[in-house]
């Protein structure tokens, strides 16, 4: 579900593709929200797809004050640091209880991040145009 | 999941904040009615809203090793489960001339207080057009989205 790959033209576009893959979740999470806003003893939920993006990049995030465990060897086993799929999960949050009725949903916040994740869709449906652009000069060799 | 499953979510917003927004109407409607069919005054009515699970969600709901509990994906909006009388008492008007009056008097009035429906058709107003907001940001990232085809 969540891999747009396939033919391989650079990891660049798998990425792009990935990140319109997590703002579309987000997305779903943020009308949930919105739509339970009048729930009582609703908590909202979210998806960190950037942190599963940062993962598919540069592997899991480690901790600062630990050493990475490599290997440099056939038979050695190494923890993994190498990039992981991206696989982003909805969480609940269950911090943070805000109202009477026990639901955490803050409308105005929900809001916020409805158009801040619009946007970065939209941010990133335009990079993902530009690369297929480019791409598409590479193969008939005329420039736009 | 498809793209516009979000458009779903917000549409069950949309039917249950209209479904609010009946109700009010109807308790301000009834706001002095002193007979029903089932005898006596009206009772203000109240929406109950619980979240909608997905049905084909699979069981992956359980709390994570990190100790958040993940959702997995089996959130489908809202929906109003059900519909039930305010139990608070009645209103008391002294009216001896009522034909509602009972043996002291008093005539029962329904439990609305108008202004305070008034309050709750705001709230469920604003809920509708924060819903339709969403629907309409879904559209615009969806557009993008299949604006890549036009590159």
């Amino acid at each position: 579900m969540a891999e747009i790959s396939g033919l391989s033209f650079g990891s660049t576009i798998d990425t792009l593709g990935n990140s319109l893959v997590g703002a579309s979740m987000q997305n779903e999470q943020i009308a949930n929200n919105i739509a339970n806003a009048n729930t009582p003893g609703f908590h909202r939920s979210s998806v960190s797809f950037k942190d599963a993006l940062a993962a598919a990049v540069d592997g899991p995030a480690t901790d600062p004050d630990t050493l990475p465990m490599t290997a440099d060897d056939d038979r050695q086993f190494g923890m993994m640091t190498g990039p992981v799929p991206f696989d982003p999960k909805p969480v609940t949050d269950d911090q943070m209880k805000m109202r009477a009725d026990g639901s955490n949903v803050d409308v105005d916040r929900e809001m916020a991040e409805l158009s801040s994740n619009s946007g970065y869709q939209q941010t990133m449906a335009q990079l993902l145009q530009t690369q297929y652009t480019r791409l598409r000069e590479a193969i008939t060799e005329q420039p736009k | 999941m498809g793209f516009y499953d979000s458009i779903d979510i917000s549409a069950t917003g949309l039917s249950a904040e209209r479904l609010q927004m009946d109700v009010i109407a109807n308790n301000i409607a009834n706001a002095s009615t002193t007979r029903t069919a089932a005898g006596g005054p009206f009772k203000r009515q109240l929406v109950i809203f619980s979240e909608k699970q997905d049905p084909n969600a699979t069981s992956e709901s359980e709390a994570g090793p990190d100790g958040v509990s993940s959702t997995a994906g089996s959130s489908a909006g809202v929906e109003a489960t059900g519909i039930v009388q305010d139990q608070s008492p009645d209103r008391l008007v002294f009216d001896p001339g009522n034909p509602d009056a009972d043996a002291r008097g008093y005539v029962h009035y329904p439990n609305v207080e108008v202004v305070k429906e008034m309050v709750d058709m705001m709230t469920a107003s604003r809920a509708y057009e924060a819903n339709v907001t969403a629907i309409q940001e879904t559209r615009t990232m969806g557009n993008a989205a299949l604006n890549l085809l036009r590159s």
